[in-house]
């Protein structure tokens, strides 16, 4: 394509409004023409300037941070993503778990997770907070004699917190809390890593739920644990 | 001719995007908060659907995250580049097939893309309006539909029942009349 032809077309190519055929033929003598490239990125500027500015939400920026802790800690430990279907564990298990009894012993067989997010506090609660105050959202707490070590909101499109309250303990550097959810099916599937002393976190369930589950495992995660066990919210 | 280059925030932006660079999330957040209501409002005009735009914006911002570079200064400011980035991947989206189908779900009626409407409610500058209000309807009509509409200039003509020819005309003396008004105009 002659440069006189591309110039008819360069407004066009600014608005995306091209064939593909025709896009390509521009794009290639673009990178051979400062005349052209200079035209185009006058016409990009007009149109940019027709877009108004408006306040961005808080809850995309959350979606936005997620995504990027999560590739950044896939790259320092190289751990493979995990498809949400993989990280099932045996029905066995899962009845035990909704049970709340205690058995020593029994495997979670459960695949290494991604982590949940830490995203900064003051955000995240503020997003939770108004989560929790959306018509279908569930709200309930953990608790542990009777006092609240953590609250879970989960609106009906799938945004899930994890807000942990003072009375949960710290646990030692090698150790973490691991979130689960529990479905109507009775399958308990992990939902994220909280870490030794969790802060407010962020996760993703977009399934069906009956209930939650909080346990200790080793750090980063379980492949099969025994189950420590220390919390379960049921039939929620 | 509207110029390309940044306005006073350039020195403030060069430093965020450096920081960028350097992996400072803050600083995409920083940017995230400027101009994220604008991406998102192009995208949902596009699409057409809130929950598809946010995965445009969400995708341009990942993917700026992980090649920053991609941007260059010399050729006009972040805003620009943003929201340009947006626009193209929601066009992708709308000519893929799945969004096509969603998008049509949503509008039974062909008719139902109210151009003049699209254009007169939007939250507009004195400046953008005048711009705007001195295109003739036509003019208006198809850069409103190809931008907007995320259609090529051959199903704008299509759709508006004119030559294509007569098509692309209106598109390019409209985008010339929309860049002298718009000199030194910065949203």
């Amino acid at each position: 394509m002659i440069h006189d032809q591309v110039e008819e077309l360069i407004s066009l190519y600014a608005l995306d409004a091209l064939e593909d055929g025709e896009a390509s033929d521009v794009r290639l003598h673009l990178e051979d023409c400062e005349a052209c490239r200079g035209e185009l990125d006058e016409h990009r500027a007009t149109i940019a300037a027709l877009i108004p500015d408006a306040p961005a939400g808080d809850l995309l920026w959350d979606r936005i941070s997620r995504e990027i802790n999560d590739e950044n800690r896939v790259d320092e430990s190289t751990v493979r993503p995990v498809e949400l279907a993989d990280r099932r564990i045996p029905l066995r298990a899962t009845r035990w778990l909704v049970g709340g009894a205690v058995a020593a012993g029994v495997a979670l067989g459960v695949v290494v997770l991604p982590q949940l997010i830490e995203s900064p506090a003051p955000s995240l609660v503020a997003s939770a907070e108004q989560a929790a105050s959306e018509d279908g959202s569930i709200v309930a707490d953990f608790t542990v004699d009777g006092t609240a070590v953590a609250r879970i909101v989960l609106t009906s499109e799938g945004r899930g917190y994890v807000l942990p309250t003072d009375a949960l303990e710290p646990l030692n550097q090698d150790r973490t809390y691991q979130l689960w959810v529990i479905n109507d099916d009775a399958d308990v599937i992990s939902a994220g890593v909280l870490g030794a002393d969790p802060a407010a976190s962020a996760f993703t369930w977009t399934g069906d739920v009956s209930g939650f589950a909080l346990t200790r495992e080793v750090a980063g995660g379980v492949v099969s644990s025994a189950g420590d066990v220390v919390a379960v919210i049921s039939e929620v | 001719m509207i110029s390309t280059q940044a306005g006073d925030g350039t020195s403030d932006e060069d430093a965020l995007i450096t920081s960028i660079v350097q992996g400072d999330q803050t600083a995409l957040r920083a940017l995230y908060d400027k101009y994220g209501g604008a991406m998102q409002a192009v995208a949902t005009k596009v699409l057409r659907d809130v929950n598809l735009a946010e995965d445009v914006v969400q995708d341009v911002f990942v993917n700026f995250w992980r090649d920053p570079g991609s941007f260059d200064s010399k050729r006009g400011s972040v805003r620009t580049f943003l929201v340009m980035l947006t626009h193209r991947r929601a066009v992708d989206m709308v000519r893929s097939e799945v969004a096509r189908k969603r998008r049509e779900e949503r509008r039974p009626d062909r008719d139902y893309y109210d151009v003049a409407k699209e254009v007169e409610t939007r939250d507009l500058g004195t400046a953008v309006r005048s711009a705007l209000d001195s295109l003739a309807p036509p003019e208006r009509d198809a850069i409103a539909l190809a931008y907007f509409g995320g259609l090529s200039y051959v199903q704008v003509a299509h759709h508006l029942g004119a030559p294509e020819g007569t098509v692309k005309s209106r598109i390019r003396t409209g985008m010339k009349k929309l860049s002298t008004s718009l000199t030194g105009y910065q949203p």
